[in-house]
């Protein structure tokens, strides 16, 4: 009470508290150059006609899906070093809130407004989470991998097996416009007169979030709760014997990660409009897993510059059957059909095996944000690895 | 159907996880890492022996044959052993050979020149998983095969007395099974290699010390752990269809059979396998439970052992 009776002088100096200034968002002037040169090389594209606006928007808003679980496995393997290999069903969790509340293809015929579907997306990931990490995260790091992996097929089942509840393999097809109070149409048509305004919108709504949870978790990388979070990355003994609530810092991690999950998952409801069981194949997962070692465990710019690589990579290997070189490959090969989804699934697994051969820190390397500053002047991985060999040597 | 029945088909169905889960086992003890491309080890055998038949089906027997075999040598691969043609023991031999030999191959090509801690092997294996999967799929396509083995219908002593539907094939596979098992343990137990084995997954430094080649003794973890998922794919593959994906499928069940039977443990692997099989054929026999859920009842039993025991049944034993 005594706050709100505060007088002016107290108000003021709250309202400083509360300015952020440029370097506390956690996003560097280098990092907006960098933002601002891929959007001109983007409207390059457009302008030359490599890319036409709609493909090009649809392309980005998809980044920006897979930005949202990107970060959010960041924060739990590159953070936390949790192996979440759930991913999918935590999108699942909150494509699902999105298509049964708002779309009016939904067997339940609610149609209620895409906010609320994201915070019943939201809300019922974080439940999931806990109900997760109360029987895996006391236990070793490769305890969550298996139970998630299996978790992922528990859901996808659910989905595909209560038919009355999620209309089954059917699928469900149809979702409001979001968010259509945004002015999103006079900025499209000074582009174009053809774009499509619906995909425009999206692609406006999904960056603008990711903006908004990219500044939030730069916030909590760098606060107390983030050195600590990274101390039991790299020592979890050392966390606990300094008094840490290891348990509940990782479960706070691992929510906070499956959260922004759903959020893409919610997102892609309203990008795409239709959503089927099959979407929640395990290989999804994986696609964002190549995609953090990629741009870099531990780095959440490396996140958003891998979210745009897999999308590279996604979209790319698309027109492989296009390219004659390919083509002629497969042709010489006997006995070997050319087949663009093996394709991409034997890319992604000789990424990952590539990736952890040669650069186990990515593409971009995290540079000093796992570091405790000035404790760690040498190689502070090996180190790491040291402790995982003498833990692996006492579990024994 | 009947709960004997029930019974019956989780002894077999066992069988297929026993023989995955052992092979997981023993890479958690000796490799020290959680292998996740164990399941797509045991759909690479599956897919090893079915070159075999697909050679015997369309080249040297089928209508079409390409090339003319004697009648004589054509009976000879007809001749069935409990109603199973002779080639198809030949293919279930190609099969744990082709296993073991891509095993080895990415042994040396993928995990040794790591040096990484087990979390990253981890990660690494699940790369491995995918590309074995995209390779069958380049290989032979995603559509489901069989074999190629004629039905042969239940033995009918074994339904008259007891009601229940046995074929031969489940003989088979369980006493294959058994076969395999009992070996195993005797090599664990009696040989040299075993008390080597035994010791590297104890302290592999200590090992080394003692001057065991550990490099070695993982060959054998290997070629041992990707014979025995062969065997339990072609079983699969036998008893269902043979898919790329059976693999990744399989996996889930034998995660949870090690951990129930205490990671690292190869005979809790057994008894974690035997549990889980009978787990996933019983989920019938539930009510509200439909079979389709019968991996999530796999998964559930996992949880509630990470939740009491999570060292599991036999847990604080070493192999």
């Amino acid at each position: 009470m005594s706050e709100s009776q505060s007088d002016g002088a107290g108000l003021t100096e709250r309202l400083d508290r509360l300015r952020v200034e440029p370097g506390n968002l956690g996003v560097s002037i280098l990092d907006l150059v960098a933002v601002g040169v891929f959007f001109l090389f983007f409207l390059m594209l457009v302008a030359v006609g490599v890319l036409s606006l709609n493909y090009g928007m649809y392309l980005l808003g998809l980044a920006g899906m897979y930005g949202f679980m990107i970060v959010g496995l960041n924060i739990q393997w590159g953070y936390a070093g949790l192996i979440n290999f759930s991913v999918i069903a935590f999108w699942g969790i909150g494509a699902y809130a999105a298509a049964l509340l708002t779309s009016p293809g939904s067997p339940h015929d609610l149609l209620l407004s895409p906010v609320i579907a994201l915070v019943v997306a939201i809300v019922a990931a974080a439940i999931v989470a806990v109900l997760i990490g109360i029987p895996t995260l006391r236990l070793r790091a490769d305890y969550l991998a298996i139970a998630s992996l299996g978790f992922a097929e528990v859901i996808r089942l659910l989905f595909l097996n209560e038919r009355e509840w999620t209309a089954g393999s059917r699928g469900i097809s149809g979702a409001p416009e979001l968010f259509e109070w945004l002015p999103v149409e006079p900025a499209v048509r000074l582009l174009s007169t053809t774009a499509s305004v619906g995909t425009a919108r999206n692609t406006v709504v999904i960056l603008g979030l990711l903006f908004i949870g990219y500044v939030l978790v730069r916030r909590i990388h760098r606060s107390p709760w983030g050195r600590v979070i990274r101390t039991i990355r790299a020592d979890e003994d050392l966390a606990k014997a300094l008094g840490k609530n290891t348990y509940m810092m990782k479960m706070q991690a691992f929510v906070i990660g499956c959260v922004l999950m759903a959020v893409a998952g919610w997102f892609y409801m309203y990008a795409f409009e239709y959503l089927d069981p099959g979407e929640l194949e395990p290989l999804q997962t994986f696609y964002v897993w190549v995609a953090l070692i990629l741009g870099g465990t531990g780095s959440d710019r490396g996140s958003i510059v891998g979210a745009v690589t897999i999308v590279a990579i996604l979209e790319g290997t698309r027109f492989l059957n296009e390219i004659d070189l390919v083509v002629a490959l497969f042709e010489a090969i006997p006995g070997i059909a050319l087949n663009v989804s093996a394709v991409r699934l034997l890319l992604v697994g000789l990424l990952i095996i590539l990736v952890i051969r040669f650069r186990p820190q990515g593409i971009l390397p995290p540079k000093e944000e796992l570091i405790w500053p000035g404790a760690a002047p040498d190689d502070s991985r090996s180190q790491e690895r040291q402790a995982t060999r003498e833990q692996r040597g006492v579990d024994e | 159907m009947s709960t004997l029945q029930l019974v019956v088909n989780g002894i077999v169905y066992s069988s297929v996880i026993v023989l995955g889960s052992i092979g997981l086992s023993l890479v958690y003890s000796i490799g020290n890492f959680a292998n996740f491309a164990h399941g797509d080890t045991m759909a690479i055998g599956a897919f090893g022996a079915l070159v075999v038949a697909i050679g015997v089906n369309d080249y040297l027997l089928g209508p079409e044959a390409v090339v003319s075999v004697s009648p004589t040598i054509a009976a000879a691969l007809e001749t069935t052993v409990f109603s199973l043609p002779i080639w198809f023991f030949v293919a279930l031999l190609v099969g744990m050979a082709a296993a073991a030999i891509l095993v080895v191959v990415t042994e040396f090509l993928v995990y040794r020149p790591l040096d990484t801690g087990s979390i990253e092997l981890l990660i690494t294996s699940i790369g491995v998983a995918l590309a074995y999967r995209a390779l069958l799929i380049l290989g032979f396509g995603s559509d489901p095969q069989t074999y190629g083995v004629g039905r042969s219908g239940r033995i009918d002593w074994v339904s008259e007395s007891l009601g229940v539907a046995i074929t031969p094939r489940d003989v088979v596979t369980v006493a294959i099974t058994a076969i395999l098992v009992v070996g195993l343990h005797l090599l664990l137990q009696y040989t040299t290699l075993g008390r080597k084995m035994r010791a590297t997954a104890d302290n592999a430094d200590l090992a080394r010390v003692s001057g065991i080649r550990t490099g070695e003794i993982i060959l054998a973890m290997w070629v041992i752990g990707a014979v025995l998922a062969a065997a339990g794919g072609v079983f699969l593959g036998l008893d269902t269809l043979i898919r790329p994906r059976m693999g990744f499928e399989m996996l889930l069940l034998i995660f949870s059979a090690v951990i129930l039977g205490g990671i690292g443990s190869v005979y809790g692997a057994m008894l974690g396998g035997f549990t889980i099989g009978m787990a996933f054929e019983m989920t019938a026999a539930l009510p509200f439970v439909g079979t389709q859920y019968n991996a999530a009842v796999a998964f559930i039993v996992m949880i509630v052992i990470l939740l009491v025991r999570p060292t599991g049944i036999l847990g604080d034993d070493t192999t």
